[in-house]
């Protein structure tokens, strides 16, 4: 049954500046409890007074309403506010763009309710067996049934809320189909939970509900956070600024002395007292430069040190992120900010700490003997300073955006470099070279204008402050001048060269700190990159030091669905079953989700709904290293490492012997070939294992695998780029391997199946048979298709190959 | 496999839902709920338009909408409009960054919008020196088609970002 139900456009203002407040509350999708005609009502956001008097009027007062979403697209996709209200009994949704603002249906005539993903929005649909048809809807034959099926489309809204609309509409087809609500309102009160699992702060999961968001805990002051790395070498530091302070001050005798020369030693023909200066001036000298050597090896090797922590920080962060950020991140900017960056920081940090120090007190030192000498010429002296500050602020607000573009282009640099430097076999069996140069041209141009662009602001600014501060001195030379002139017993020009000396050494201090804007905002974007690294999400470990002594090996996934970004989903309810020792195949079509199953149980991705289970323990409750350690993972392209074959091995095992190498070896079928190799264990792999063929290098990987001697093994394509006599080598290498094992097998090669007692059919995103090989093929489903496909092609390829033999 | 290439009156389309259509071809064959996708959503707007069925599998690719007779065009064209949703960013009123997220409050064809960037050197991409694609912490999209035509304000606010 469908109703229209009339509301008053007076008292319910459609929420078209309902942007603004949505803005405002952005990332506040969260659930909310708040009463509503004597019960607590369940919602993402808390509801306006309008809203309110909307579902009073709408809702009849004896049905109970369950929840309600919130929506922020209208039905014309335009900004503005929608609600779906679900109660025992109806759906309620209201947008602008319904007939009278509000669609109303039963779950009796309801049937599939989905959520259909678009490009940056998604619509609710809700498809009803009725006869009747209407504006909005549609009419389509279902072609098993034969009845007809309108489809509705209730309400379109963002990514934003779209998870907590699929909950619905799960809601809604369970209720139509007749399950109990109060079991339904439970898997939705835990859609609104996982919701609330994020801090609506900066949209980052939280540890448990209501925990304390550990990103934006941490945050302190952007430079300060780098502040830890420098606190280890604090006496270090310290001892450097005390010996800043010795060379500062004596970098403020010469001047006084060379004023003492000019107006009483040389006039006096003292040379007693000549001899006295010269020799105060080279202990100066001295006690200045060596001092001052003294104090850059230390800083030097303190800022190297930081450096390197910073860089061991970063790097270890970096083995510890998730996937996802790989997914999206270039390896150039990961390697530009773990290398440049890091030695920007470095800079900017002894700066700080250093130099800041010293020139503040040259400043306040050189300013004390100024104005005891004279202090109008003083005042006159720092005319030019407002104008190199405000100077300053000028130039940092133009060049930063500058210093984010440079290092965005030099990043794109950097990854063209990456990406085309280990491909150039690829490059050279194309003959793209030039393309491959045009290509690195374009973007080095690209680099190039923009640092071009900056470098007219860097240049120019620093040499606008240098004539400000020369036109200072001409003032000096002219007022002191006359001065000396007019009356020299007041002024004499031992004091005028003096204060000469003191005014260019005044305005190094005032210039250091006009220039530090720059480094401040080059350091300053260095360390928002650094700290993308540092703060960005690490893989969840909940279970932190919980694990079974080993693990049995019974897998489950309990309606687990998955997307990698939100507008297609990847696996959709899947629900299997593996028991400990089983051998499973996984089969589909490409794309059809079966690595990433794989993926999902190695936990390289943890945004998934659902559960998986291992041993009957939720596999994010089990400690992470340990339930990696426990899976051997062998992939259709085995990354090999820039080192011996006996460490390729070796790889990641602790306190592993030689024999337990050369067994390994041997039971992947991998110890003759490397036996027979001129540097055999020794053998220095090329980077990424180039020097071994595909074959050898899976051998390699199996080895691999049996030496970790895990519980639980995966397969991912591992024979797909083998010849048929490796295959054969590899295949008997892995049915050593598995024995006793549970064993996950994705293999597009069906023989590569002979031993799976399971087979799992997966096909756009869902699992569509599973059983033992001999059903499927009784069933002659999907899998019974693809082995007669393969029989067929391995039969023709067969002919062929005898054609040719003959 | 031969990929069937529609141009100009190979074929008439006729509204079925807010995203699909039903094709029929010069020959008679007739394909229903076809989903018209962009196989270049972000470099080619009118350009090579997968029609998709219902199970996914490509029924054939208009090479370019304009040679469509203008019936077609409006058809196909108000599909895709329901179907991808990237508002244009016509005036930005402020730009604010705080615990590494990058606030936009903007105006865009579908409205005022409180834009939320996570990662500011990957959701935020500019093409040709005047595009600018962004993409928020939820994965929805947004265009400023020419940063050019952007007022002063606006300009000043987004540029170093960029």
């Amino acid at each position: 049954m469908i109703t229209n139900l009339k509301t008053s456009e007076k008292q319910i203002k459609q929420a078209s500046d309902g942007a603004k407040s949505d803005a405002d509350s952005n990332n506040s999708n969260m659930r909310i409890n708040e009463p509503f005609r004597g019960n607590e009502l369940l919602a993402n956001k808390r509801l306006t007074p309008e809203e309110r008097v909307k579902l009073e009027q709408t809702i009849p007062t004896d049905e109970r309403l369950c929840f309600v979403i919130v929506g922020d697209l209208t039905l014309k996709a335009n900004y503005g506010k929608s609600l779906l209200a679900l109660t025992g009994s109806h759906i309620y949704a209201f947008d602008e763009n319904h007939k009278d603002g509000v669609y109303i249906c039963d779950y009796k005539s309801a049937g599939r309710a989905y959520v259909k993903r678009c490009y940056g929005n998604a619509i609710l649909v809700v498809s009803e067996n009725c006869e009747k048809t209407q504006e909005d809807t549609e009419s389509a034959k279902d072609g098993e049934s034969g009845e007809k099926e309108k489809r509705v489309n209730l309400l379109r809204f963002s990514y934003k809320a779209a998870s907590l609309f699929e909950a619905a509409a799960h809601f809604i087809q369970n209720i139509s189909a007749g399950h109990d609500l109060d079991g339904e309102m439970a898997a939705v009160e835990a859609s609104f939970e996982k919701q609330f699992l994020v801090c609506p702060r900066c949209g980052r999961s939280l540890m448990r509900p209501g925990a304390p968001c550990m990103n934006c805990r941490s945050k302190k002051k952007i430079i300060g956070k780098i502040a830890h790395y420098v606190l280890p070498y604090k006496n270090i530091l310290l001892l450097c600024m005390l010996l800043a302070g010795v060379t500062t001050a004596a970098s403020l005798v010469p001047p006084y002395m060379t004023g003492m020369l000019v107006d009483d030693v040389l006039p006096n023909g003292n040379r007693k007292m000549l001899a006295v200066c010269v020799v105060t001036l080279l202990v100066t000298y001295l006690v200045q430069y060596g001092i001052g050597a003294v104090r850059s090896y230390l800083l030097k090797i303190s800022g190297d040190k930081i450096v390197a922590d910073l860089r061991s920080d970063i790097y270890e962060k970096a083995q510890h992120l998730k996937m996802s950020f790989y997914d999206r991140s270039s390896t150039g900017s990961v390697i530009n900010r773990i290398s440049g960056d890091t030695s920007t920081i470095q800079g900017f940090m002894l700066r700080i700490t250093q130099e800041v120090v010293i020139q503040l007190f040259l400043l306040v030192g050189i300013i004390i003997i100024m104005f005891s000498r004279n202090w109008q010429l003083t005042l006159l002296s720092l005319v030019p300073v407002p104008l190199v500050v405000i100077g300053s602020r000028i130039f940092g607000r133009k060049i930063a955006p500058f210093y984010r573009r440079i290092w965005r282009r030099w990043s794109a640099v950097s990854s063209i470099l990456t990406d085309t430097i280990p491909g150039i076999r690829v490059i050279k069996a194309f003959t793209n070279e030039k393309n491959s140069v045009k290509n690195f041209n374009a973007y080095n141009n690209e680099w190039l204008k923009t640092d071009i662009k900056a470098s007219r602001i860097t240049t120019l600014f620093p040499n606008i402050v240098n004539f400000v501060i020369t036109c200072g001195s001409l003032l000096i030379w002219g007022l002191g001048g006359s001065l000396v002139i007019g009356n020299s017993a007041l002024f004499s020009p031992g004091l005028l060269v003096s204060f000469i000396s003191y005014t260019s050494m005044f305005y190094g201090p005032v210039n250091f700190f006009a220039n530090l804007n720059d480094s401040y905002q080059q350091a300053l974007n260095a360390v928002e990159r650094v700290m993308d690294i540092i703060d960005a999400e690490p893989e969840s470990n909940f279970g932190e030091g919980q694990h079974p002594d080993r693990l049995k090996g019974k897998i489950e996934f309990r309606n687990v669905s998955f997307s990698f970004d939100r507008s297609k989903k990847t696996l959709s309810d899947i629900n299997i079953t593996i028991e400990p020792g089983d051998i499973v195949g996984i089969v589909g079509t490409t794309g059809a989700g079966k690595s990433t199953l794989i993926n999902l149980l190695m936990r390289y991705y943890d945004t998934y709904s659902g559960e998986i289970l291992v041993d009957g323990i939720n596999i994010r409750d089990i400690d992470l290293e340990f339930y990696r350690s426990e899976i051997g993972y062998v992939q259709q392209e085995p990354m090999m490492f820039h080192d011996s074959i006996y460490n390729n091995i070796a790889y990641g095992a602790k306190n592993v012997q030689v024999e337990e190498v050369i067994h390994a070896a041997e039971i992947a079928n991998a110890h003759e070939f490397i036996a027979r190799l001129p540097d055999a264990y020794d053998t220095v792999l090329g980077e990424r294992g180039t020097g071994l063929s595909g074959g050898e290098r899976q051998r390699l990987s199996i080895a691999r695998a049996v030496l970790k001697n895990p519980g639980i093994l995966f397969f991912d394509e591992a024979t797909a780029s083998v010849d048929s006599e490796t295959e054969s080598l590899i295949q008997e290498a892995i049915e050593r391997l598995i024995r006793g094992r549970t064993t996950l097998m994705i293999a597009h090669r069906l023989s590569t199946l002979r031993k799976a007692n399971k087979i799992i059919v997966v096909d756009n995103g869902e699992i569509i048979e599973m059983g033992s090989p001999e059903e499927l093929m009784e069933k002659k489903g999907k899998y019974y298709k693809l082995v007669q496909i393969q029989t067929m092609s391995d039969e023709i390829n067969k002919t062929k190959a005898e054609e040719r033999f003959e | 496999m031969s990929r069937m290439y529609i141009d100009g009156d190979l074929a008439r389309f006729f509204r079925k839902d807010i995203t699909t259509v039903d094709m029929e071809l010069y020959d008679g064959r007739r394909f229903d709920g076809l989903e018209p996708r962009r196989l270049f959503p972000l470099t080619g707007l009118e350009k090579y338009i997968a029609l998709l069925d219902a199970d996914g599998a490509e029924r054939g690719i208009i090479r370019d909408l304009n040679t469509l007779s203008k019936k077609d065009r409006e058809i196909i064209t108000d599909c895709l409009a329901e179907y991808y949703l990237i508002p244009k960013v016509a005036k930005i009123y402020g730009c604010r960054e705080k615990f590494g997220l990058l606030t936009i409050e903007a105006n865009t064809d579908k409205g005022d919008v409180s834009i939320v960037i996570r990662n500011i050197s990957h959701s935020i991409k500019l093409m040709y020196n005047t595009r600018v694609l962004l993409r928020d912490t939820n994965d929805n999209r947004y265009e400023i088609p020419d940063l050019t035509k952007l007022d002063k304000k606006s300009r000043s606010e987004i540029d170093p970002f960029l």
